[in-house]
């Protein structure tokens, strides 16, 4: 092995970093979050109008809202599709990986991009 | 020449640690599902009243409450399987004892708990 290729850097750290704490964030909040905003909510048990959900989350709280519900699940998610299509022995691993995580970054860009116009209006 | 088996894409069918295994890889699938419908959720509040509105309805609709019923089963599944990981990769010690697996995985849970109460309190008018 050349001295050079000891010394590439794996990006796997963030990747598995990332993973584990959109696992604590799934197995933590994930449930509540169903429970109210998916199930009763929709049924008509809570209600929860514009200008109170508006209030609450361009505030402060809808920055972590979106932090631990919305953008370290999402990082959860693809990596353990990721690792799944790996599993059913999907080849194509660079493509996975790309497609994946850039999906996952486009999208809690756009989340965090609305929380902030919201924010600032 | 030495042997090498073929591994097939069915291979985790065969047995049943497999199978669990590969359930719980699969619980991410209607977590997904859930995560686009909350990022729609941000947009429609985002633009106003009446998307918000409609965005209710949305997640109203019969497949959407059924698509998310499953992600609550498919999260407390992955809860259960990790926080069972959690005393094992992490061991807590408290000077000599280490303390027993029961009580980490009852803490993790009463953190669940505690996060359905927080949304409880915070729709309290509302219930």
């Amino acid at each position: 092995m050349t001295q050079k290729a000891k010394l590439k850097r794996s990006g796997e750290p963030i990747w598995w970093a990332l993973f584990s704490a959109g696992g604590v964030c799934f197995a933590v909040f994930i449930p509540a979050t169903i429970v109210f905003l998916a199930l009763l909510m929709p049924l008509g048990v809570v209600e929860l109008s514009y200008s109170q959900a508006s209030t609450w989350f361009f505030s402060f709280w809808g920055l972590l809202f979106t932090g631990a519900v919305v953008v370290l699940p999402l990082f959860h998610a693809v990596h353990r599709i990721r690792h799944g299509l790996h599993d059913l022995k999907v080849q194509h691993h660079g493509l996975v990986k790309a497609l994946g995580y850039g999906f996952a970054s486009v999208l809690s860009i756009v989340c965090l991009t609305f929380w902030l116009l919201g924010f600032l209006n | 020449m030495s042997y090498r088996s073929e591994l097939t894409r069915t291979w985790w069918l065969k047995h049943h640690a497999f199978k669990a295994y590969m359930l719980r890889e699969a619980t991410v699938l209607p977590l997904f599902f859930l995560l686009l419908s909350l990022a729609m959720g941000i947009y429609s509040l985002w633009q106003g009243q009446n998307q918000w509105q409609a965005w209710q309805l949305i997640m109203g609709h019969p497949v959407v409450l059924v698509v998310n019923s499953i992600a609550l089963m498919a999260s407390l599944y992955h809860a259960w399987t990790f926080f069972q990981l959690f005393p094992r990769v992490m061991p807590i010690r408290l000077g000599e004892k280490t303390l027993s697996p029961k009580v980490l995985i009852a803490a993790q849970w009463a953190g669940v708990a505690s996060v359905i109460g927080l949304f409880a309190w915070l729709f309290r008018g509302a219930l």
